[in-house]
């Protein structure tokens, strides 16, 4: 049995953990929400996909973060390790580690939920609003864009492989034929969007006027509550934390 | 609107020009259609006829796309343009309300953003506030009215051809709109899909609508139409009724396929005599070949593999020998062209071997078999990938050629499929969708493959083209080329090729 989220509650509880993790700052509860995410996309089916674009963003992050604070970190007063000028202090680590594990769960969170909600669920609930649907459609646009810039390089790709590009499993190899695909990829998505405009415009999406919504997006009053009481404890969450690093206050 | 027998849309182009052309692409050009009336424009590739389709419907607007001289005149509202910035400026989304286009590209009118074909259709009267109950009963009536009440939660993207072509329709027509016009709606629709869309254009017509029919062909759909205008070179050489014009000088000159059918338009080529004896080892061969989507493969299907028939080809034995021209014939979706795809190794068999030139491609890249077999594609525009027609024509050539021939080569391959010589420096998508599919032929033509299969050939094309198409297939195959061609144009394989085969239920069969 799968609970159907409204989109707007999938997107509390994304904003609302990430709120909460950056104003926790402890890295022990950053690792927790981060499994939580990485749980939770395993029983979505998204692992592979949420892990993989989390990969691409977080590693170069957390490697930047590592020489950056590990190596040159002016507070640092325990030191491990020293180069010259470069020392590896036990605080500097310990801030490496503190920032890398809150971007890590903030990431996965978002990607968690980008891979999760359903777009068009998203569109009808922001128009139901009377949110812009241009802003709903460029919204879309971006969550959708990957597939489909991955599927005309997959066509791109086939093509030049019908006329003897030959695609091999290295590295260096597929970078050499990447290089060959950005023209065109850039020009046929230039080209898609000019004939898209038309049609579109043809079809009153410009139309400044009200809209209707034709898909139905269930949104039960549990999941209501849930939203709101979900803002509250944020909002307390980070006035709490407020209040304790305030000088003079209870001191965290 | 009262008077049925009132002008409903008048058109007069003394002429439209494109920003940053020196030429008109339409001139001297008027058109007139009345409610429930069947209008048809015939012309041949780059004619004018979408110019002219889009200009009616408001998808190109004066001033905005180009400098327009005429007048536009709806239901005795006269709008005039003098090619000047203060001319009337036409809101799109109100104009296509009353006058509706469906592009020759029908993905193109898909917004992209919907999940469902039902939510497709809707979007337009999203867009106009149409209150929910009433969208839910204009989406029941229009897909009844198309043909597309089956498949209402279906992802758009997951359409067939025809079925593509009917959404596009429904999403034109579910606004009620009072002239609706069709850009070559039949074309790469077989026998079935063909009917669906005519029976529509009929119904369309009995409630009123007054279509426009944009077509290089004279086919019996366009023979239903009470008024014919030609056009050529984007003027219009003669207008009449079917029966005045058909046969005529200026159908003959612009190269609308006569009616019937493209076989029976003059200049086909027929295949070059062949021995079904003939000696020799087979160029291409499949033996035992089964495939099925959603099976590990190397490649992802074009289309996601959602709910077409797991298995798609079963237990294929196929060969064809050196100079030997094959047609695969089968409704849309049959997997025609998954069959062709396993020629060069974008699809791999999930049972069974290809063999090329007597040699299995198994764990051979696609590139290497690609000296041997050229693929042309169901889609030009999944072809074409570069920013000039030589560069186009010329890629891959240099490994096989060297640097010194490609060139060469290139241009000879652009001469043998008409393209001029004043083409070489356009891009691609600058051509009209006929010299696309020649120019796609050309970079396949170009590599002199031992193998060439080709993916609806015919579509699009109009007889100067088709003549075209069949002269570089007959002297291929006159080389030794073995030719396989899917088509579902039964008329066009019966004229050209040596041997028809049927695939149908994942099965070849010779018929």
């Amino acid at each position: 049995m799968t609970l159907r989220l409204h989109p707007f509650t999938a997107l509390t509880a994304a904003v609302c953990a990430a709120v909460v993790t950056t104003a926790a700052a402890s890295w022990p509860f950053s690792v927790a929400v981060a499994l939580a995410a990485v749980l939770l996309a395993v029983r979505s089916g998204v692992a592979g996909r949420v892990l993989a674009a989390a990969a691409v963003i977080v590693v170069p992050l957390c490697l930047s973060l590592l020489v950056l604070h590990g190596l040159f970190f002016p507070e640092g007063h325990t030191v491990l390790a020293q180069w010259g000028p470069a020392r590896v202090t036990a605080e500097g680590l310990a801030f490496a580690l503190e920032l890398g594990t809150r971007t890590t769960a903030c990431v996965l969170v978002f990607l968690l939920f980008s891979f999760t909600v359903s777009v068009p669920d998203l569109l009808s609930a922001l128009a139901d609003r009377r949110i812009a649907p241009q802003f709903g459609f460029v919204l879309a646009s971006t969550l959708t864009l990957l597939p489909a810039v991955a599927g005309r390089l997959d066509r791109i790709r086939q093509a030049q492989e019908t006329r003897g590009m030959v695609v091999r499993g290295g590295l260096l190899s597929r970078l050499g034929t990447l290089r060959l695909q950005m023209v065109p990829l850039v020009l046929a998505l230039m080209d898609d969007a000019g004939s898209r405009a038309q049609a579109l415009d043809a079809r009153g999406f410009g139309n400044p006027g009200p809209r209707t919504s034709y898909r139905d997006v269930a949104d039960p009053p549990a999941q209501r509550r849930f939203r709101a009481a979900a803002l509250v404890l944020t909002a307390a969450a980070v006035v709490a934390r407020l209040v304790a690093s305030w000088p003079g206050g209870a001191g965290s | 609107m009262t008077a049925a027998t009132r002008t409903a849309l008048r058109a007069r182009v003394d002429a439209f020009t494109f920003h940053g052309e020196s030429h008109p692409a339409l001139r001297d050009a008027a058109l007139s259609v009345t409610p429930g009336s069947l209008t048809a424009v015939l012309g041949g590739s780059g004619s004018g006829k979408s110019t002219l389709g889009k200009l009616l419907a408001g998808w190109l607007r004066a001033g905005h796309a180009g400098q327009f001289r005429g007048s536009l005149e709806l239901f005795g509202t006269r709008l005039d343009f003098h090619g000047a910035p203060e001319d009337p400026r036409i809101n799109p989304a109100e104009w296509s309300r009353r006058v509706a286009f469906v592009p020759q590209d029908a993905a193109a009118m898909l917004s992209t953003v919907r999940a469902t074909v039902a939510e497709e259709l809707a979007f337009g009267l999203e867009n106009r506030a149409t209150p929910r109950a009433d969208m839910l009963r204009a989406v029941e009536r229009t897909a009844a009215r198309t043909g597309l009440s089956g498949l209402l939660d279906r992802d758009p993207a997951t359409l067939s051809g025809g079925e593509l072509r009917r959404l596009a329709v429904g999403c034109a027509v579910i606004a009620e709109p009072d002239i609706l016009v069709l850009d070559e709606p039949l074309a790469s629709l077989d026998a079935a899909g063909a009917a669906q869309i005519a029976a529509l254009v009929r119904s369309l017509c009995g409630n009123g609508t007054g279509v426009v029919l944009l077509s290089q062909a004279a086919d019996r759909l366009a023979g239903e139409a009470t008024h014919w205008t030609v056009l050529d070179g984007g003027t219009v050489t003669a207008a009449g009724t079917p029966a005045q014009l058909t046969g005529s000088a200026e159908l003959e000159h612009v190269g609308v396929l006569a009616p019937g059918s493209p076989a029976s338009g003059a200049g086909l080529v027929a295949a070059p005599g062949f021995s079904a004896v003939s000696p020799g080892a087979a160029a291409l061969e499949l033996c035992r070949v089964g495939f099925g989507y959603g099976r590990p493969s190397r490649r992802r299907p074009d289309p996601p593999p959602v709910p077409r028939p797991i298995q798609v080809l079963r237990d294929v034995d196929f060969a064809v020998r050196p100079g030997e021209i094959v047609a695969v014939t089968g409704p849309n979706g049959a997997g025609k062209s998954t069959l062709l795809r396993h020629f060069n190794g974008l699809l791999r068999p999930s049972a069974g071997d290809v063999r090329v030139c007597g040699r299995s491609i198994a764990g051979v890249p696609v590139g290497t078999v690609a000296a041997s077999v050229g693929l042309l594609f169901q889609h030009p525009r999944d072809q074409l990938f570069e920013r000039t027609v030589l560069r186009e024509a010329a890629f891959g050539l240099r490994q096989l050629f060297g640097k010194a021939d490609a060139e060469d080569r290139a241009r000879a391959a652009l001469a043998a499929v008409g393209l001029p010589a004043a083409a070489e420096a356009l891009h691609p998508a600058e051509l009209s969708s006929s010299r696309q599919r020649l120019l796609a032929l050309a970079t396949v033509l170009a590599r002199e493959p031992a193998v060439l299969a080709l993916d609806e050939p015919t579509v699009g094309l109009d007889r100067h083209g088709l003549e075209r198409l069949g002269k570089a297939v007959a002297a291929a195959a006159a080389r030794g080329t073995a030719v396989v061609m899917v088509t579902h144009d039964l008329n066009y394989a019966r004229a050209t090729a040596h041997r028809i085969l049927e695939l149908d239920a994942g099965s070849l069969r010779e018929i």
